[in-house]
């Protein structure tokens, strides 16, 4: 009950950030998806190196709950890429659509709709994707687990990138 | 030159990596698109079980008694309350052309219509779930999650995934 109550509150804030932070707006999306307005990069940026950081930090005092997605190439990069022509048709994600609906956006609820669609014909194609799925599948697996170095080597330097490339590298061109 | 944000990517940027590593620290990092099948499961399970039962990857998702609602569930109903009370507390102080279904940018682009701008918006929806489900998560789970934890497959998801929507971004809106 308390990991639902958690769960919910979780939500709550993560919705608020989304909407405050502008990453419901289509201007900013199609912007970075343009390479014009970096808005949406940056702040992806900069949640990560926050988060990776922050991850990290956690995992040396083992206090991390992870979660790390299985490494199949080949299912990735084409998931991946069914993705991103979505991702830049509707100007929407998964997360983004649900909190543009939340602030009344049509659009949004649109994609919210078409995303419960595109969930049940994945649902129902699933068993052709198996064998995709099955090929160079390397497992639940982290440059930790790859390197056999702590994370925290990469973290720190990770996050510094980053956080310089959001504050200083880029920057927006309008033409 | 008036201020076209409600709050600045720097704190928003900022506030979600804290949130991340908040959540990771409580139950688990953050993810949206498997409670798009976690709903699609209870949903079938409840008006064709059969159909349910006898679709592999629905009947892990979900069960007759036990609709699989939970962290994760919980944790995208919060997005939509947290983000509609947020809205309409900040409605206001949102720029104009945030606001409203048809934004201006595609207007200029595709013309008026709302009729084609749902449709695109609906076929997107279907491509991002289809492909993200295929994938094993979205720009929450797979980008922001995946990468703050250095998972491999994160990282080729988000490589792919803003390659490919650039590119398709760019046609879209080649000039004519």
């Amino acid at each position: 009950m308390t990991t639902l109550i958690i769960g919910f509150l979780i939500g709550c804030a993560f919705g608020a950030i989304l909407y405050l932070g502008g990453a419901t707006s289509y201007r900013r999306i199609l912007g970075t998806l343009l390479l014009k307005d970096m808005w949406i990069i940056k702040l992806m940026a900069t949640a990560i190196g926050v988060g990776t950081l922050g991850v990290y930090l956690l995992d040396l005092g083992n206090l991390a709950h992870m979660s790390v997605k299985p490494a199949y190439i080949w299912g990735i990069a084409l998931g991946g890429a069914i993705f991103g022509v979505g991702w830049a048709v509707s100007g929407y994600c998964p997360g983004t659509c649900v909190v543009g609906t939340s602030e009344g956006k049509r659009d949004a609820l649109f994609t919210f709709a078409g995303g419960f669609v595109g969930a049940l014909l994945f649902s129902m194609a699933y068993p052709y994707f198996e064998s995709l799925i099955a090929a160079a599948n390397f497992g639940s697996i982290t440059l930790k687990d790859v390197t056999g170095i702590n994370g925290i080597y990469f973290a720190v330097p990770m996050s510094a990138a980053l956080l310089a490339i959001a504050f200083f590298g880029l920057k927006d061109r309008y033409n | 030159m008036t201020q076209d944000y409600i709050i600045s990517w720097k704190v928003a940027g900022i506030a979600l990596g804290l949130l991340l590593t908040l959540a990771t620290a409580l139950v688990k990092p953050l993810g949206v698109s498997t409670q798009f099948v976690v709903t699609d499961a209870a949903v079938a399970h409840k008006v064709a079980p059969e159909f349910a039962e006898s679709t592999p990857y629905l009947a892990k998702y979900g069960e007759k008694e036990d609709w699989g609602v939970g962290y994760g569930w919980m944790l995208v109903l919060g997005m939509l309350v947290g983000g509609g009370i947020t809205a309409a507390i900040f409605r206001d102080k949102q720029p104009e052309q945030d606001k409203g279904s048809m934004p201006r940018m595609w207007r200029d682009q595709f013309g008026p219509s709302q009729l084609k701008r749902n449709a695109a918006a609906f076929t997107g929806g279907v491509l991002l779930l289809f492909g993200a489900r295929l994938a094993g998560g979205c720009t929450s789970g797979h980008m922001i999650s995946g990468i703050s934890q250095l998972a491999l497959g994160s990282f080729v998801f988000g490589i792919v995934t803003f390659a490919v929507a650039i590119m398709t971004a760019k046609m879209l809106y080649r000039a004519r």
